[in-house]
């Protein structure tokens, strides 16, 4: 139930305001946001904190009212129930039910999801597999550490095999062996023709799993492109970005200096230069046509 | 696009949740211990009968128990388990599954209601043990004929048993009303309170506006009747000879408020920002 063509979420000039205090102030959290996830793609959702990234996911999922614009996932709309038919969401910090058990919490959500039977234990031994908590399946969730709630999180979001996945902040609080592990997960499900949607604040990881990235600032995106094609932006920060002379010279001057080639290198990855640039810009012009 | 029809299936499973969620709660087996320890030593109150039979003074001491400590449950329960799953974001991630808001709301309702009527089933098992024992214990000390209407009579027990349900039942739709329109656990406690102050003492307003001659005051006094249940209307079925009818009757009055109050918190729900 993909719907064909349609992509997997589609925004159209999404706007989200909250009312602040009495007097009807008006905090504009998501700004005329237009964005369109193809079907199969690892979409990056990226932006400093409280740029408006976990309320458009917010507003994806049906969970907040958009104060204008549209939100689709695929080509239905966000506020009915029959959009979430196909998501997985793992939300930022995530909670659940303490008292249930790893397995018991896997298996609610299946059953929530209808799956039943022999499919249901199927699913949730699957699932618990891929998430390394097959010993501790058991255990109450309560007990469970940072990273296993992040793993029981991501369980009971593929539980029911669905098309759209969306992580937002998957590797927040999670060590190194946990993120490259997370990573692992995303390019397998994109290998098996799942659309993944997350937010992070790894950018080298991002840059590592997504097709595509899109930028957020104050709600705004400032920049939607593949990640493929962000190295022609790049700006030669890298010993990378040089053309052979050049490296054969800088490794000659390094070498003249009792220092080896390795002694210079990209202090932030690509994306991370552009993240920082693109923010930085759009701040100083809010600043500017502000002033 | 395949549909996704309201579930039972899923009411079920979210009630069971929560009612696995309250069992584990201090407040609910606090209260339960409280209301327990009150029933059980009941007789060490008796000097306070103001004359009543002591049989008498036991059902109705062990009734007002019941529906004092159900009403601070029913109250305090609901609203913790509906802020507590919206400020965990519990109902973040089981919302973002294709859940009906109605069937979160409804799952939640039942998982209390349960909680409710096991509380009034076991207290009600306690009251019926102590008044037989103390029936029998009086026989004994000579009281062989006990006069006509102040046995115990196990019948009526359990009909106030059942009444004291539908009343928390409705107590509790209410309360998912308040909860639903609040924003915080403490304000949706206050203003349950005073509900249920309200739904016990409208009778009262009633006959003061009434004999006040005042058609504003009666006009007002009926507004209150349509918009709030009267409870004592249940405490009157319970303490006199109570009817199939009259409780059949108030069965359905209840069922009627209940499902109002539900479906408003519903459709207020439904708009709520998660």
């Amino acid at each position: 139930m993909t719907g064909g063509t349609k992509p997997a979420v589609e925004l159209r000039a999404l706007t989200k305001d909250f009312v602040v205090g009495l007097k009807d102030l008006r905090l504009r959290a998501v700004d005329q946001l237009s964005l369109r996830v193809e079907c199969g793609e690892v979409f990056g959702l990226l932006g400093p904190n409280g740029s408006g990234k976990s309320t458009t996911i917010k507003l994806v999922l049906g969970l907040l009212r958009p104060s204008a614009g549209e939100s689709e996932i695929f080509g239905v709309s966000s506020s009915r129930v029959e959009a979430r038919a196909q998501v997985g969401y793992l939300p930022e910090s995530p909670n659940f039910q303490r008292f249930l058990s790893g397995r018991e919490l896997v298996s609610f959500y299946g059953r929530i999801c209808g799956l039943a039977g022999v499919r249901l234990k199927s699913r949730v031994e699957q699932v618990l597999g891929w998430a390394g908590l097959t010993e501790a399946a058991d255990r109450r969730v309560g007990t469970y550490s940072k990273g296993m709630l992040q793993r029981v999180g991501l369980a009971q979001a593929l539980v029911h095999d669905p098309q759209l996945v969306i992580l937002d902040e998957p590797t927040a609080g999670v060590d190194p062996l946990g993120a490259a592990a997370m990573a692992d997960l995303i390019r397998q499900l994109k290998a098996r023709g799942k659309t993944v949607v997350i937010t992070s604040h790894l950018l080298a990881q991002v840059e590592d799993v997504c097709d595509r990235v899109a930028i957020l600032d104050r709600g705004r995106l400032l920049l939607c492109a593949e990640v493929a094609s962000l190295g022609n932006r790049a700006v030669a920060s890298s010993p990378e970005s040089l053309d052979e002379n050049d490296r054969a010279e800088l490794a000659r001057w390094l070498s003249a200096r009792g220092k080896s080639p390795g002694a210079v290198v990209a202090a932030q990855s690509r994306l991370d230069r552009i993240f920082i640039d693109e923010v930085r810009k759009n701040r100083s012009d809010s600043g500017s046509g502000s002033a | 696009m395949t549909t996704v029809p309201f579930s039972l299936t899923r009411v079920g499973l979210i009630a069971a949740v929560t009612l696995r969620e309250a069992v584990r709660q201090k407040l609910v087996a606090g209260l339960a211990l409280i209301a327990c320890g009150f029933v059980l030593g009941v007789r060490a109150l008796r000097d306070f009968n103001f004359g009543a039979p002591e049989l008498k003074f036991i059902a109705d001491f062990g009734d007002g128990v019941i529906a004092g400590f159900g009403a601070v449950l029913t109250i305090v329960l609901l609203a913790q388990l509906f802020f507590g799953e919206l400020e965990s974001r519990t109902a973040l991630t089981l919302l973002a599954k294709p859940v009906w808001r109605s069937e979160f709301l409804l799952g939640k309702f039942c998982g209390v209601v349960a909680v409710v009527v096991v509380f009034c089933v076991l207290l009600t098992a306690t009251l019926s043990v102590v008044l037989w024992q103390r029936e029998s214990a009086l026989r004994v000390e000579g009281f062989a004929t006990l006069p006509a209407g102040v046995g115990f009579d196990p019948g009526a027990l359990w009909v106030a048993a059942w009444l004291h349900i539908v009343r928390l039942t409705v107590l509790a739709a209410g309360m998912m009303l308040v909860a639903c329109i609040a924003q915080t656990q403490l304000y949706a406690i206050i203003v349950g309170f005073s509900g249920f102050v309200v739904c016990h003492l409208q009778h009262v307003a009633q006959g003061v506006y009434s004999r006040a001659g005042s058609s504003a005051m009666a006009w007002v006094a009926t507004l209150i009747g349509w918009m709030f249940p009267d409870f004592h209307l249940f405490t009157l079925e319970a303490g006199g000879a109570w009817t199939f009818e009259g409780v059949a009757r108030l069965t359905v009055y209840g069922a009627g408020y209940a499902a109002l109050a539900l479906g408003l918190a519903v459709w207020v729900f439904r708009h709520r920002e998660i």
